[in-house]
């Protein structure tokens, strides 16, 4: 048994989360670029319009291309810089909320891009840092909505949409890490079972797993 | 899913078996018993194991007796997705209500989609998972339920599209992936037609954000499934290679 050598620790087993996530976290923000990207250029009816709305998305690519390439290239970055450049989408979305010409708060219908970058933060990150950016995007949308006036706390109607939204995002976030805690329990399972089962002595694969799944 | 297609309840290493009811992995055959290679084996195994016999009882026998290991592990999520939608509906139904027949409607469908979901929660509770087609159904509901909502609302107008991101959640990272291309189309067929028939030109780049941000929730669930996926082989494999070493270190280190 002493050649039973530790496979991962729960140093590693974060990263590996990280490595993995990072892909879906990519994918996600890819989505959120073409969709504004599209729109931006659908919906342009003026140079200045155009100008004025084109650079959000230019700054997501910018900062998308970036860590995309670091990772197809074999060296993607660590937590912080993925946790701070999912913290950027925020405040982009938030920001395209809140500025977009026509449409402000409430009424503007980009708030969708809120669930994918919320529910890819929440694949991949534990549930402590999931629920800190879950509840920043939906404070952040809620300020949104009321600095721009288009949501009066007179739970009317309007009130009741904001809290639907905010509900939903709050799911995303919540939805995507119960999932991902499940499937760390199941790759530490995975594991137990198969030394359990052989009649070996477990390696520490399993401390390693269990890590920080919570 | 048919019986014939169970290969995917075998570990990647051929040598267990998922049990959904006893929610544990099985020896498909003994370490060292003569019953090897597993390819043929497990087929008969699984035939008649308890997961098979459970399903002949109770609703899921009218539905099949297959049940995955992945979708077992999925169904909570759909499950607890669906507790969201239906207590975030009943809430909200009661929020400045539009009409009568709205709310009635509202009501209706919330009230059975809970039934419905309790039913396979308190499988999920007693360690039986439901068999996959009761979930492939039950998620069919959910399309179906937000769908009405939407319709009594007026459509493309209506605020409770955002429920179909939650049930797409839940389907994204329990389905496998053709069945999640299946729903996920499904969904933005319906939800599309629905409102381009209700809405304005004007309104042609929201829709299209609404679809194209569904379409995004799908392909990163599923990414994340098959990844995870993917990673759980590999780490069995190694796993698996580490214990052989060991194995075979052994009998060498007892005769030292």
């Amino acid at each position: 048994m002493s050649n039973v050598r530790e496979i991962r620790t729960s140093a590693q087993a974060d990263q590996e989360d990280v490595f993995f996530g990072q892909t879906v976290i990519l994918w996600a923000r890819w989505s959120v670029i073409a969709a504004g990207i599209a729109l931006v250029l659908w919906t342009s009816t003026s140079i200045s319009h155009l100008t004025q709305t084109i650079p959000f998305f230019l700054a997501l690519m910018a900062m998308n291309f970036f860590l995309h390439g670091r990772y197809v290239m074999g060296s993607p970055l660590n937590r912080a810089v993925v946790t701070v450049a999912s913290v950027i989408d925020l405040v982009l979305i938030t920001a395209i909320v809140v500025l977009w010409p026509g449409s402000h708060g409430l009424n503007n219908q980009f708030f969708v891009l809120y669930f994918p970058v919320v529910f890819a933060f929440a694949l991949v990150f534990t549930r402590r840092i999931e629920a800190a950016y879950t509840v920043m995007a939906m404070g952040a949308y809620a300020i949104a909505c009321f600095l721009t006036g288009t949501v009066a706390l007179d739970l009317g109607y309007d009130d009741k949409v904001l809290v639907m939204r905010l509900i939903v995002i709050a799911a995303m976030g919540f939805l995507g890490n119960y999932y991902f805690r499940i499937q760390r329990d199941r790759l530490a399972r995975a594991s137990e079972d198969s030394s359990a089962k052989s009649g070996l002595a477990r390696t520490p694969i399993q401390p390693a797993l269990r890590g920080s799944g919570s | 899913m048919t019986v014939d297609n169970r290969q995917h309840l075998v570990s990647p290493d051929g040598k267990w078996y998922w049990d959904g009811v006893a929610q544990t992995w099985a020896p498909v055959a003994p370490p060292h018993g003569d019953v090897w290679p597993p390819n043929e084996e497990p087929k008969q195994r699984q035939s008649a194991s308890p997961a098979a016999r459970a399903a002949t009882r109770g609703l899921s026998s009218f539905v099949g007796n297959v049940r995955s290991e992945d979708l077992a592990f999925g169904q909570t999520v759909l499950v607890w997705a669906r507790w969201i939608l239906i207590g975030t509906g009943l809430v909200l139904s009661f929020w400045t209500p539009s009409d009568l027949l709205t709310l009635q409607v509202q009501l209706a469908a919330i009230v059975a989609l809970a039934f419905g979901n309790f039913y396979l929660h308190v499988q999920l509770l007693r360690g039986h998972a439901a068999v996959d087609k009761v979930v492939y159904l039950a998620s069919l509901a959910d399309i179906c339920v937000v769908t009405a909502l939407v319709l009594v609302q007026g459509g493309y107008s209506s605020p409770v599209f955002i429920f179909y991101f939650a049930a797409v959640v839940g389907i994204s990272v329990a389905f496998p992936s053709a069945l999640t291309v299946a729903y996920t189309a499904l969904v933005v067929g319906i939800y599309g037609v629905v409102c381009l028939a209700t809405a304005i030109p004007d309104d042609y780049p929201a829709i299209f954000t609404r679809l194209l941000m569904i379409a995004a929730i799908a392909v990163c669930g599923n990414l994340f499934a098959r990844n995870e996926s993917h990673r759980r082989a590999e780490a069995i494999r190694i796993h698996q290679e580490v214990l052989d070493e060991a194995e075979q270190s052994s009998p060498s280190l007892q005769k030292a």
